[in-house]
């Protein structure tokens, strides 16, 4: 699925120097602004938080790319940035568009935003899969379902890595959604505030005013931080991936600890707007 | 570590495109500003031009990246650089409260800075182990900030924040200053951010493969730069004055229509070439 056929990178295992590194820019990060801006703490680590909660989630999103339209692997034939922003972008948005009713309501419309659009996106790819390829759900890591145990390898046609989307990658799509729509909202919620803040102190500046510019500023950090993120975890799973049961899954430490060093320095330069 | 297929063989040095795409975007986003300098509009479609100029060098970054197997598609480059290059840019546009000259340096100096760190985190805590990876990230970071801050110039005749957040709206004759009439406010900044990623995406996407051709891939380039530069100046009605909005225009169109003509030249000549099916070019690499 890579570009030119090459065979993707991506080794196994965490590289400690590396990961060292990566905490100490988002512990600089924070640090930064605790002294340059200390009312923009808290928003910091809440955006921090969110980046840490796409990566996390863009992991449960079963991947197949280019060999799953072809009906040779598993999961839905995208790759994991389109997919990710798709489901990501629509919690946020759900979410955007709560945000008046308090934090822990507008969470929950992100996330129910974005688990809405995994499930229906899951859906209609199995309705493809069955009823118009004519291939049934198997999956080509595992033998049976860890949830409905069903098996799997009576199913799977010779020559591929298995095929459709089987019960399992659905539960995970719909997860991941619903993990990347509440850290895709939770960085736009905490950006507004830290500009709501900021804004509402200038000389000659209406209500109005404050509120436009803080939702459009906010909203577009937070697409920017949230594709980043999305990005970053798709070149720690390098290609495609079925689900929580991928042995892939288990490289998600590394996609966490990056993403929250590069949420930490997007949002860093994103509050440091504020600042001068 | 992946194996590295060459992408295609001749075409400019990759160091040397970079200074043409890196001083030529620097050098037309600062021709805007003789707009503030001569208090006119018409200079605004300069900052179209660096947004191509940038897109056109971000098109081999993206090829120089994406020769080493990425596993996830060309266009999850050109989302990184675009998300990581809006950031850079919006917080760049705000040193124009210290001089609005800072703007297009530091917009530069910001990106590079967050690329690096990208970079990093994608080559070694991701243990992607691409040799090329920090230096391509960080540069494709800033390709996405320029062409951010190109386009964003063009649509507004200006590249400062306050001008940004602060548009007019027209009640009975009377301009009203209005906050949602504006580049930020009215979010017309998310149109933009489409518009170039779509143009830094597509080109290697759209002409990768056995037979590419350097000079082709470029085109492309200048073509999709050229038609985002098109619907740019169509936003840009809203913000500048007739005489400025049609100059933007017809240099888009112009452009457009020679890098179109070119693009299908070089397309016709490559399919003529490609009679017989050959094997993919490889150069080096561990297979």
């Amino acid at each position: 699925m890579s570009a030119l056929g090459g065979g993707a990178a991506g080794g196994e295992g965490i590289n400690p120097v590396a990961s060292v590194i990566a905490l100490v820019i988002v512990l600089a990060s924070v640090g930064i602004v605790f002294i340059l801006y200390p009312a923009a703490l808290i928003p910091l680590i809440g955006v921090i938080i969110g980046g840490v909660l796409i990566s996390f989630g863009v992991h449960f999103v079963p991947v197949g790319g280019a060999p799953a339209a072809m009906g040779q692997a598993p999961g839905i034939a995208t790759g994991v940035a389109m997919l990710a922003a798709g489901g990501g972008l629509a919690g946020l948005f759900g979410g955007a568009w709560a945000a008046g009713h308090g934090l822990w309501i507008a969470l929950g419309a992100g996330a129910m935003g974005g688990g809405v659009l995994m499930a229906i996106t899951c859906l209609m790819v199995n309705v493809v899969y069955v009823f118009e390829m004519g291939i049934p759900a198997a999956s080509g890591k595992v033998d049976k379902d860890p949830i409905t145990g069903d098996t799997y390898p009576a199913y799977r046609s010779q020559g591929t890595e298995g095929h459709g989307l089987p019960f399992i990658s659905y539960v995970g799509g719909v997860l991941g959604g619903i993990l990347a729509g509440t850290g895709g909202t939770l960085i736009y919620l905490q950006l507004l505030a830290v500009y709501q803040g900021a804004f509402a102190s200038w000389v000659g500046i209406t209500p109005e005013g404050v509120a436009t510019l803080a939702v459009s500023l906010a909203g577009i950090f937070a697409v920017g931080m949230f594709l980043v993120a999305a990005v970053l975890t798709a070149y720690n799973i390098t290609g495609t991936i079925e689900g929580p049961h991928d042995p892939k899954f288990k490289r998600w430490p590394r996609a966490v600890i990056g993403s929250s060093a590069a949420c930490a320095a997007c949002g860093l330069v994103a509050i440091l707007l504020v600042v001068i | 570590m992946a194996p590295k297929i060459e992408a295609s063989a001749g075409g400019m040095e990759h160091g040397k495109m970079l200074a043409i795409g890196l001083i030529g975007a620097l050098i037309c986003i600062y021709l805007v500003y003789l707009n503030t300098l001569m208090s006119t509009q018409v200079f605004a479609f300069f900052g179209g031009l660096a947004a191509v100029i940038a897109l056109w060098w971000g098109t081999d970054s993206i090829k120089k990246l994406c020769s080493y197997g990425l596993g996830t598609g060309v266009p999850s480059a050109g989302m990184i650089a675009l998300g990581s290059g809006v950031v850079a840019m919006l917080f760049a546009t705000k040193l124009a409260v210290i001089s609005p000259l800072l703007v297009p340096i530091g917009c530069v100096v910001v990106a590079a800075i967050l690329g690096a760190i990208l970079g990093f985190i994608s080559d070694k805590v991701l243990n992607m182990n691409i040799p090329v990876m920090t230096r391509m990230i960080a540069e494709l970071t800033v390709v996405g900030s320029l062409t951010m801050l190109g386009f964003t110039a063009m649509v507004a005749g200006t590249f400062s924040f306050g001008s940004l957040i602060l548009g007019s709206i027209s009640v009975m004759g009377l301009a009203i200053p209005s906050y949602a009439a504006s580049v930020i406010g009215g979010c017309v900044i998310a149109t933009i951010f489409m518009l170039g990623a779509i143009a830094i995406q597509h080109p290697f996407n759209a002409c990768l493969g056995p037979n590419e051709s350097w000079d082709r891939t470029q085109m492309c380039a200048l073509e999709c730069g050229f038609l985002s530069m098109i619907t740019v100046a169509i936003m840009s009605i809203v913000f500048l004055s007739f005489i400025a909005v049609v100059i933007s225009f017809v240099v888009s169109i112009i452009l457009w229509g020679w890098s179109y003509s070119e693009l299908i030249k070089l397309s016709k000549r490559d399919a003529f070439a490609w009679l017989d099916v050959k094997p993919i070019r490889e150069v080096g690499g561990e297979q």
